[in-house]
């Protein structure tokens, strides 16, 4: 017999080598998309802004690098909460297989795709530093910090939503919507800083923003950010919706597999 | 051995909720084997699925001190892009430790007989090949009790012949606990037998006997005029999905 530790621990294991194959060998765009995603956006808005004519300049950044920074942060969240909720769906037949848990899948796609953020993150911001870019962070174990932190927010808004919309499939879609305007509201590709005080007395409701900006932070010497970013209010959706997320997993647990 | 302690399951579906099983109290004991009979609905695949985990009583509990298997034959858990090995090592890696992984993928390739399709993605397969994959991967694992429903009934007439004799070999060493409509195959791989009848379940320690009990249940069916109350169409046990999604 085994304890229950080497059970969930066999499954985690088999379900990372099962994602981990599915994902990178199942769909041959996939890794191409992975990359030319962020890699357009990055492209697209660098045109834009020279279109418009202004100076590429961000308060004491690169304006690439910190485009970048933001774009492949934001993209590590919206990847851990999209990819979640298809996840107990996708794997609804493994359930046949007792050990196997609905929160199982949920988890582990979410450590498969911070793995290949994280390693899409290095190579643009290798590809950027051979285009002179300055991409080496003052801060790298504060850039390592808040990147985790970013993830660990994606995860746990992902276990709520992967429970949320298996029970009611509308939910997916909306989460889904959303992610677009969440992009621009969370100062990904415009600055926030130049917005009035009260807007961005709102915005900073947005637990990504924090993340996003103390990342920006963490990576260069002289950048400005607003008043009131702070990691705590960060921590504070991560612990929430992380232990929402697995009570509502506990409590869902049979109609999530009955479904 | 396994307990089954005042066991009660129902399905929720819109038009209120009829206990399923009700109050099942039974103790199988170790190395019998089992065959569950039962009208259309009568909750056998229920009672199977409890058995193996898969679903949990909503009052009661079942106790399993043994290895218990799922049910025999089971392909929904394939990934269609992955290939037969690569499915395989999957569900070895999930039951058991690194180093029985080869010998798991080495049965099932002997087994199931596929040849090179073994290496091609399971969405390629037949659904005869699914099942040889299915039956092999279920055998390839030494577990105290097999569940099976209506395992027996896939593939060709040689593989048919096959798995009913892999399967005689287990009951050997294993329980197996089986679901069919076959009454040769309950009467060929069962000693016991339960009967389920109206959310009730009835032990009989001879399959003949629990067979018997259902014939009769039937022909008094048949005599009263009107079919009891409880017997009204109700959606399958073992697809509680469609009755909740609709």
């Amino acid at each position: 017999m085994r304890t229950p530790w080497q059970v969930t621990w066999s499954v985690w294991r088999a379900l990372f080598l099962r994602e981990a194959v599915a994902r990178t060998s199942g769909d041959r765009f996939a890794w191409f998309w992975m990359l030319a995603e962020p890699l357009a956006f990055v492209v697209v808005m660098v045109w834009i802004r020279s279109l418009i004519g202004r100076v590429q300049y961000i308060f004491g950044a690169d304006f690439v690098t910190w485009l970048i920074v933001g774009l492949t942060a934001f993209f590590l969240f919206r990847e851990g909460v999209t990819r979640s909720l298809g996840a107990v769906e996708a794997n609804r037949g493994l359930f046949a297989y007792r050990q196997v848990l609905p929160v199982d899948p949920v988890l582990v796609r979410n450590v498969v795709e911070g793995i290949l953020k994280t390693l899409i993150f290095l190579i643009l911001l290798i590809g950027a530093g051979l285009l002179g870019h300055p991409v080496i962070p003052v801060d790298p174990l504060g850039v390592i910090y808040v990147w985790c932190l970013l993830w660990l927010l994606g995860m746990g808004i992902g276990l709520v939503m992967s429970v949320a919309a298996t029970l009611v499939s509308e939910i997916g879609i909306i989460v889904r919507v959303m992610m677009l305007p969440l992009l621009i509201l969370s100062g990904v590709i415009i600055p926030l800083q130049t917005l009035p005080h009260h807007v961005q007395e709102i915005l900073l409701y947005n637990p990504i923003v924090h993340g996003l900006e103390a990342l920006r932070l963490a990576f260069f010497q002289h950048y400005k950010t607003m008043p009131g970013v702070d990691l705590l209010y960060l921590w504070y959706w991560i612990i929430g919706s992380t232990a929402l997320g697995l009570a509502m997993h506990l409590r869902f647990s049979q109609r999530l597999k009955a479904q | 051995m396994i307990h089954i302690n005042h066991v009660y399951k129902r399905y929720h579906n819109h038009h209120g909720s009829d206990w399923v099983l009700r109050d099942l109290d039974l103790k199988i004991p170790k190395g019998v084997s089992v065959g569950l009979v039962g009208r259309n609905g009568a909750g056998k695949s229920t009672l199977l699925r409890l058995i193996g985990g898969m679903d949990t009583p909503d009052r009661g509990e079942i106790i399993r001190r043994c290895r218990v298997s799922w049910p025999i034959g089971l392909a929904g858990g394939f990934q269609g892009a992955m290939t037969g090995r690569q499915n395989c090592k999957f569900v070895a890696r999930i039951h058991s430790s690194e180093r029985s992984i080869a010998d798991v993928i080495r049965f099932v390739e002997d087994f199931a007989e596929i040849g090179r399709a073994f290496d091609e993605p399971v969405k390629t397969y037949s659904s005869g090949m699914r099942s040889r994959l299915a039956f092999g991967l279920s055998l390839a694992f030494n577990f105290d009790v097999y569940l099976s429903d209506e395992a027996t009934a896939v593939g060709d007439k040689l593989f048919r012949e096959k798995a009913t004799k892999a399967f005689k070999d287990k009951v050997g060493q294993a329980g197996l606990i089986m679901v069919s409509h076959s009454e040769g195959i309950l009467k060929d791989l069962c000693q016991a037998g339960i009967f389920l009848h109206e959310g009730h379940a009835h032990w009989f320690d001879s399959v003949d006997a629990a067979i018997k009990a259902y014939h009769e249940s039937i022909v008094t069916k048949d005599k009263s005029a009107k079919p009891a109350p409880s017997a009204a169409p109700r959606p399958p046990a073992s697809k509680p999905a469609s009755a909740q999604s609709s």
